[in-house]
């Protein structure tokens, strides 16, 4: 498994330095402000674009589970980090890998990035499957670019998305024992004409 | 060059704070232009405001990656291999672009936590704004026919962002206010009663609430 893992890692990056332009597309999309800001304005554009006040205090709603999801992710790599520190692909096959972005210190798996792109996709995709499946898309780029830099192997990626998605089943879930306090929140919102 | 991670930090944090800014002003403009808050609304007109949105979240991005070239920072040389010590601080060159951003929290770049705390900063300033223009707007503006209309809302009892299709926000939050406060202790009571029976509050406070 992990020879499969560091042969595909090194495969594609391999790809990496023949067309420059989309080296640079690459460096683009995995730098830590561009997805990640992204993810997070896709938040709010779904705290405020329900058509209706049924559709808004769902969308709402899910935009709350959805960032209680993004932070619960990063407690959760940070757990899975401290059980298991698995070295960066540039650590152990850094002479075969041309790293298109900087060294990262923290441990490879999961990529926490996924993880929080694939908790808020998730979210999204709770109320909304068009808007959802398009995020999907935009943190699988994310890891694919972070992939293709070569700062995370393919079961990183995996990895990620599954502790992002489950993160926020997993936040769904406790919204029950935290209710009706937030929806009482979403309320107050409205009561501050912001939602 | 030793370049101190404090001093990019603060390079980063500034820069940072303004795609934010612009980026969640754009995204709240696009967002708004959908459900009709006319309140919100930096132009009086729903597919002009919409598209200054994409334009605002554009430029905000265009701005920030394009920086370096014009801004000196910790952007030079490789930024793959540079770390603290040996990074020059210096404006990059279109070669260097790309990976000009690419900086490592530890030597300055902005890590999670510290965006998680300029993002929402950024959101409610895009916001306050978005009221602020919204109110001129409407003022301005005064014959709009608001999306309450269309959808046959009653605009007197809507409070909320529903309210925002025909009011300002200053004269939408009395009302807004007034909404919430005569139907807390009902939407509080309601939410107990159907709240899963281990919901934290209906174990401390009961069923009833009371």
């Amino acid at each position: 498994m992990n020879s499969l893992d560091a042969d595909l890692v090194i495969r594609l990056n391999g790809l990496s330095g023949n067309i420059a332009i989309f080296d640079d597309l690459m460096r683009f999309v995995a730098s830590d402000y561009l997805m990640p800001l992204i993810f997070s304005l896709c938040m709010l554009a779904l705290w405020f674009s329900g058509r209706s006040p049924a559709e808004r205090a769902k969308y709402q709603l899910a935009t709350l589970v959805g960032i209680s999801a993004l932070a619960l992710s990063n407690i959760a790599v940070w757990l899975i980090n401290i059980t298991w520190e698995r070295p960066r692909p540039f650590i152990d096959h850094g002479d075969q890998l041309n790293l298109l972005f900087y060294p990262p210190t923290d441990p490879s798996f999961p990529a926490n990035p996924v993880a929080i792109g694939f908790a808020a996709a998730a979210a999204a995709w709770s109320v909304n499957r068009k808007f959802g499946w398009w995020m999907f898309a935009a943190a699988s780029l994310y890891g694919f670019s972070r992939l293709y830099a070569g700062v995370f192997y393919p079961t990183d990626i995996v990895g990620g998305a599954i502790v992002g998605v489950a993160v926020f089943g997993f936040t769904s879930y406790l919204r029950r024992f935290l209710e009706p306090l937030v929806t009482t929140f979403v309320r107050l919102m409205r009561g501050l004409s912001a939602a | 060059m030793n370049t101190d991670p404090l001093a990019v930090r603060d390079v980063f944090a500034s820069h940072y704070f303004l795609l934010a800014f612009l980026a969640s002003l754009g995204t709240t403009q696009v967002a708004v232009s959908i459900s009709g808050a006319r309140g919100l609304w930096l132009t009086p007109h729903r597919t002009v405001t919409r598209w200054l949105g994409i334009a605002l979240i554009v430029t905000g991005f265009l701005i920030f990656f394009a920086q370096p070239l014009w801004i000196e920072g910790p952007w030079a040389a490789g930024s793959v291999e540079a770390d603290s010590v040996s990074r020059e601080w210096g404006q990059a060159d279109w070669g260097d672009l790309s990976g000009a951003r690419n900086v490592n929290d530890i030597h300055g770049g902005l890590d999670g936590t510290k965006q998680a705390i300029w993002f929402p900063l950024s959101a409610v300033l895009a916001f306050a704004i978005s009221a602020l223009f919204g109110a001129l707007n409407l003022r301005v503006f005064k014959t709009a026919v608001g999306p309450a209309e269309r959808l046959g809302l009653d605009e007197e009892d809507a409070g909320g962002l529903t309210g925002l299709a025909r009011r300002s926000y200053f004269s939408n939050l009395p009302v807004s206010w007034r909404l919430f406060t005569s139907e807390v202790g009902e939407i509080w009571r309601t939410g107990l009663a159907s709240a899963d029976r281990w919901s934290v509050f209906r174990v401390i406070f009961g069923r009833s609430g009371e």
